[in-house]
């Protein structure tokens, strides 16, 4: 072998881990939740404490986090059932305001369940 | 040289074409659809193929909910409209499967699966997308809207007409209309090529195949408390749908009333917190967890067996469970110190 071969091989060796994290591994750290304001998305960390006023179809929901947990603290429907649901920490647990059309769900590494009945 | 350089080219372009070809992986979306929040999971190799899956599948889903949504001018108001005036209906051939489907679940239920009622969840206040706190209707209301005692068996059905012979007949498909919509999501998914997939609208949901080498997942929702109180994995196609006392309610006076009517009583159903089913067809599932949870502790046994239901996990107000034998078989309990009660006659 020529020194070019070793230096193919060697390559080859370095980029073998690269495409294995990047094409199998996912790239999501940590806790994290969703939140759906009609049909956007938009990913938060659960990591840092903060409240988020979020426009929806029928005025704002008032979103906190904290400790790790999510919740909604205020909402402009009648019903209050996503204020109901309490805080949220489990990936997979999710409130949803449908009024409004905005939900929150609770994102893991790993989540035991892939779907939640109730 | 140059032969070497090249094998070594040709193994590295091997190499690149392997690993462009993405491994199968979940794509979810979310729609607000059917009145509740509709997530799909598609376990599929093609991102955009599961994408463009989905998106027929909406365009499906929102169909239905025109069709058949109960309290906005609708196709199906026109026809509580016509029914009310003593009118015969013209109907399509879906709507003719729609009705047989659910006629047929009502009379195997004894009529606890009752979608003619729908004048009764109206004075409750269900007719919403949100109803505020308040009073419930007076006891002289539902006493009258009992008295008329709609049911399917009014309901007289051919191939091209629907008619009824009693005027309180208000149809209101709360109770099958998401079991009937999942399986026609599930349908479109097959025809558009997807294999596994979950489709899951405000809780009840049907899977088909896997999620690669595994079964795909469950948690049902504990009743009472945060978390779930048991898991289940799918055997393929399956849907796996709960009634629960907790999904749509309202306070008033300390006390809270829910959204799953007793035909008998004209009230809320008061005797379990929740019932899973398991059955392979949704609209199945749909109508039998609602006509078990009405039936409660002591009947539903019975209704079960009439319906065709073999997989049942009935919560009890004092939180026991009670299952049948195949269910229990399936299902893993995720809490201890629970009373269970395995009832053994089954279909």
């Amino acid at each position: 072998m020529t020194c070019a071969d070793y230096c193919a091989v060697l390559f080859a060796a370095l980029l073998l881990p690269y495409l294995y994290i990047s094409q199998w591994t996912g790239d999501e750290a940590g806790i994290s939740a969703t939140i759906m304001n009609g049909n956007a998305i938009t990913e938060v960390s659960l990591a840092h404490d903060h409240t988020l006023e979020v426009d929806g179809a029928r005025g704002t929901s008032i979103i906190n986090i904290e400790d790790g947990k999510i919740r909604f603290a205020a909402s402009p429907c009648l019903g209050k059932q996503c204020i109901h649901s309490g805080w949220l920490e489990h990936a997979g647990e999710f409130a949803a305001c449908l009024p409004n059309r905005i939900s929150v769900a609770v994102l893991g590494d790993e989540p035991r369940f892939d779907s939640i009945n109730f | 040289m140059k032969p070497r350089w090249l094998s070594l080219l040709l193994i590295a372009t091997l190499s690149f074409t392997a690993c462009s070809e993405a491994p199968p992986q979940v794509h979810k979306a979310k729609l607000f659809t059917l009145g509740t929040l509709v997530d799909i999971s598609v376990f599929h190799q093609e991102k955009a193929a599961a994408l463009q899956a989905v998106t027929i599948v909406e365009t499906e889903l929102e169909t239905i909910n025109r069709q058949w949504h109960a309290w906005r001018d609708s196709p199906l108001t026109q026809i509580n409209q016509q029914l009310a005036q003593g009118k015969t209906v013209t109907i399509d051939s879906t709507s003719h499967h729609f009705l047989q489907q659910a006629q047929t679940l009502a009379a195997n239920s004894d009529q606890l699966f009752n979608p003619t009622i729908g004048s009764l969840i109206e004075q409750w206040g269900f007719h919403s997308d949100d109803r505020p706190d308040g009073a419930p209707p007076s006891k002289d209301r539902i006493d009258t809207a009992l008295k008329q005692v709609p049911s399917m068996a009014n309901i007289t059905l051919t191939t091209t007409t629907l008619a009824s012979n009693n005027p309180a007949v208000q149809f209101d498909f709360g109770a099958f209309g998401k079991g009937y919509a999942i399986d026609r999501a599930v349908e479109t998914l097959k025809l558009a090529g997807i294999k596994n997939a979950i489709v899951n609208a405000g809780g009840d949901l049907r899977t088909i195949g896997s999620k690669g080498d595994r079964p795909w997942r469950i948690g049902i929702r504990h009743p009472t408390a945060a978390g779930v109180i048991a898991s289940i994995e799918t055997d393929g196609d399956e849907s796996v749908f709960t009634s629960g006392n907790y999904e749509r309610f309202f306070d008033f006076d300390g006390s809270r009333y829910h959204h799953i009517i007793d035909p008998r009583s004209g009230y809320p159903a008061n005797d379990a917190l929740s019932v899973t089913v398991i059955h392979h067809n949704a609209a199945t599932a749909d109508a039998a967890a609602t006509a078990l949870f009405i039936a409660g502790t002591t009947q539903w046994p019975q209704i079960a067996k009439q319906m065709g239901i073999d997989k049942v996990m009935l919560i009890g107000n004092d939180l026991t469970i009670y299952m049948t034998q195949k269910m229990a078989q399936r299902i893993h309990l995720e809490i201890d110190n629970t009373q269970i009660k395995i009832i053994g006659d089954e279909t």
